[in-house]
């Protein structure tokens, strides 16, 4: 399966975000975005998603060969600060999502085993979600995201704010989850993407650009990647 | 100090500006035409000056002379039993000493102060007394002329007009000195927007004094009020020179400024206790449906305190009123026909009792803050017909909501109009009960309509749609207009359903077609 974007523009006025992107994206991998503050992560993320209107440009998934525009269904977005409806309980949420999603998600486990899979205790899964912590609040978005097996999974600095356990046990999680899905995962920490990423891919003056390790040492492909983001002078 | 003076004032004026270019920013239409570079095109910053400028004058002039004509004069009418010339100087003076506690400048922790003194670190003696001295003057300029005007009609002499706005002057300055000396000697801060107990007890006391003792015929006698006022003239000139000679202006200011900061976290954060409290914790609420009929009964249920308790408060309320005007007739037939007269051609009033008391913007409000909000940024939550879908069953609900007090003022006035002498068409007992429920119809499809195409919200809880203000301006100018129209019930009745009924059509077709689109977290 691959994920390919063509012409995707987007200026706000004057300052053009996304120029002409092009790029494509394989299954299987998990690529880690890097960009300066202000780049345009967010919006490139936004506009996949929808949220913003893209000035021009097309999106698809090719699978098998045969290409299709990607639909609201084949995205889970996850952002850094988790947002989860906190007139809920954790299990009244899994509950509903399932429910409305019941033909086109398999639901081959129980409640209890899918909440087993992201460590949610079983006294916090009948309570309502705005006394979750902020790392339980996480886990539940990112379930939910899991649960829907969208093939493009888009996270936004999902780990920045959580504790070392939580976001171990959500690398390990993503880890798990990279077959048949494309996961892009956006990131400030060079040394977090270089640990879980397959991939890493810049977005530079309005352009997606891959960075090859090719027979690069670790700290090598750190400088060349270092170097790269410092070209771009108005960050 | 002129400096001081200059640069705080470009300072303020500044940020004064780009406030206002900002707002002008957010009007739609013209949002589009103002390009990024707005703040620095030097035709629209002159605007905007001229804007300020004018806001200045406003700030001296417009608010005192409508603080003297309400609070003073306004209210000094209403006493029969006083002189008009001693009750305006009893009510000033007992004001003016509120005043000088609660309206300080020095102790009022504002975000320019913050900008100049902390981000800026301009020294914060020379600013503190540069922007006293200017607001001291201020209220003298902007006095001046209320005392005259209105001192000298109620007959108070000339001389003690003229000395009036220094004796408010002279209140503030002791009163400050008074604090900073407190500062000096025990390390307090005062914050006039944050004041303690006994001051709140004290202002009460001082307004009683102000407003009770003139209605009963008692008030200070001119000397009496000429020699309470004046007495701060000199209190005044002593506490100036402390007030100047005071030391530590960057301390205090440090301490006081520092609460701005969490004042405006903590805005974010009360609006999302807020939200959050909305939330009822009862553990035995469930639901037995499944998918958004299970979302919405939850929804429904652990907002219940918010969204049905206030509608039938309302609808108590009607009712007793309904209740009340009932038994008016049948104690005193001769009121019956004037009000027979009245809800013959009042329904149009009802436009706007309807729109008060319907219950759309908290609905919606509640819809975004605890569930839209979080929800929207699930993608499976945004699929066309999901939207749809939901969309119907909340409709569904807030008719439910709003048709209860609907219900009430409906069959009250149908029995008023019955018990007041009835009608010689009986059709117009039906159009009044079905217009008032069309009324609370169209209310409720209006707001919800309204949310789903313009969602004007951010993922923050911020809103941001100048098109959604707009449009909820001009529900209310039309509500509002609508209360001076005077028809009789056939006409505005049928007028009314036919119009609720239309608009019900196109906004479901709008919705139908656009929201599947609009119905986004805005970015």
């Amino acid at each position: 399966m691959k994920f390919i974007i063509e012409h995707l523009s987007k200026r706000f006025e004057q300052k053009e975000v996304l120029k002409d992107i092009h790029f494509t994206f394989e299954d299987g991998k998990i690529y880690g975005l890097l960009g300066r503050n202000g780049a345009g992560k967010t919006t490139l993320f936004n506009c996949l998603n929808r949220d913003l209107k893209a000035d021009s440009g097309t999106f698809s998934l090719e699978e098998d060969g045969i290409r299709r525009d990607v639909t609201a269904e084949d995205i889970g977005y996850v952002l850094s600060t988790p947002t989860v409806p906190e007139f809920l309980t954790g299990r009244e949420f899994l509950k509903f999502f399932l429910d409305i999603n019941e033909t086109s998600v398999q639901a081959s486990k129980s409640l209890d085993e899918y909440f087993n899979m992201v460590s949610i205790a079983p006294e916090d899964r009948d309570k309502l979600m705005k006394d979750y912590s902020h790392g339980m609040k996480n886990k539940m978005q990112m379930l939910i995201n899991i649960i829907a097996q969208p093939k493009l999974l888009l996270l936004d600095e999902p780990l920045t704010s959580l504790d070392v356990v939580v976001a171990e046990e959500m690398k390990g999680l993503l880890r798990s989850l990279k077959d048949s899905r494309i996961t892009i995962f956006s990131t400030h920490i060079l040394d977090l993407a270089l640990d879980l990423c397959d991939e890493i891919i810049l977005l530079s003056h309005g352009e997606l650009e891959a960075v090859e390790k090719s027979n690069l040492d670790d700290q090598e492909f750190k400088e060349k990647i270092i170097s790269a983001l410092r070209e771009e002078t108005y960050a | 100090m002129l400096k001081t003076l200059r640069l705080s004032f470009s300072l303020k004026n500044t940020y004064r500006v780009n406030g206002i270019l900002y707002s002008l920013k957010q009007i739609p239409f013209l949002k589009r035409l103002l390009p990024a570079t707005l703040y620095r095109i030097r035709g629209l910053k002159f605007f905007a000056n001229v804007l300020s400028v004018l806001w200045e004058l406003v700030t001296i002039f417009l608010f005192k002379f409508l603080y003297f004509f309400t609070m003073i004069c306004g209210v000094g009418l209403l006493y029969e039993n006083a002189p008009a010339s001693l009750s305006f100087l009893h009510i000033l003076l007992f004001l003016t000493l509120v005043g000088s506690y609660m309206n300080t400048n020095v102790f009022n922790p504002t975000r320019d102060k913050y900008y100049a003194m902390i981000l800026l670190r301009m020294n914060a003696r020379s600013y503190t007394l540069v922007n006293y001295g200017y607001a001291l003057l201020k209220t003298m300029v902007g006095f001046l002329p209320c005392t005259l005007l209105f001192g000298l009609r109620r007959g108070v002499p000339l001389w003690l007009c003229l000395l009036l706005p220094f004796c408010v002057a002279g209140a503030k300055l002791t009163v400050t000195a008074f604090s900073l000396r407190d500062y000096e000697k025990y390390g307090y801060v005062r914050n006039e927007n944050k004041l303690q107990k006994y001051a709140w007890m004290l202002t009460g006391l001082l307004l009683a004094l102000a407003y009770l003792p003139p209605a009963l015929g008692y008030v200070l006698p001119t000397e009496a009020s000429a020699v309470l006022f004046l007495i701060w003239i000199p209190a005044g000139l002593v506490s100036l020179r402390h007030v100047s000679n005071f030391r530590y202006y960057r301390e205090f200011n440090q301490e006081l400024l520092s609460q701005v900061v969490t004042q405006m976290d903590a805005m974010k954060k009360a609006t999302k206790t807020v939200s959050e409290k909305a939330i009822s914790t009862d553990a035995s609420i469930s639901s037995q449906k499944r998918g958004f009929e299970y979302l919405n009964e939850l929804f429904i249920k652990r907002h219940r305190k918010i969204l049905w308790k206030s509608a039938l408060r309302i609808a108590q309320v009607c009712a007793l009123l309904s209740c009340g005007v009932l038994l008016l007739m049948i104690l005193r037939p001769g009121t019956r026909g004037e009000i027979n007269e009245m809800v013959m051609t009042w329904l149009p009033y009802f436009a706007f009792i309807m729109y008060m008391i319907n219950r759309g913007t908290g609905f919606t409000r509640a819809l975004f803050m605890n569930c839209d909000h979080s929800l929207l940024t699930y993608s499976f939550y945004k699929q066309p017909g999901y939207v749809l879908k939901l969309f119907q069953i909340r409709l569904r609900e807030i008719m439910k909501i709003n048709a209860v007090p609907a219900l009430v003022i409906g069959t009250g006035l149908v029995l008023i109009l019955f018990v007041s002498g009835g009608t010689n068409n009986s059709l117009d007992y039906v159009v009044l009960l079905v217009s008032i429920l069309s009324m609370s119809l169209f209310f409720s499809i209006h707001y919800l309509t309204v949310y789903y195409l313009l969602q004007p919200y951010t993922a923050g809880t911020e809103m941001k749609s100048g098109t959604y203000r707009i449009v909820m301006i001009l529900t209310y100018i039309a509500c509002y207009a609508m209360m001076n129209l005077r028809l009789p019930i056939l006409v505005f009745g049928a007028a009314c359903i036919a119009f609720c009924l239309l608009y019900s059509v196109i906004a479901c077709v709008l919705v139908y077609k656009f929201a599947p689109k609009t119905f986004r977290l805005r970015t």
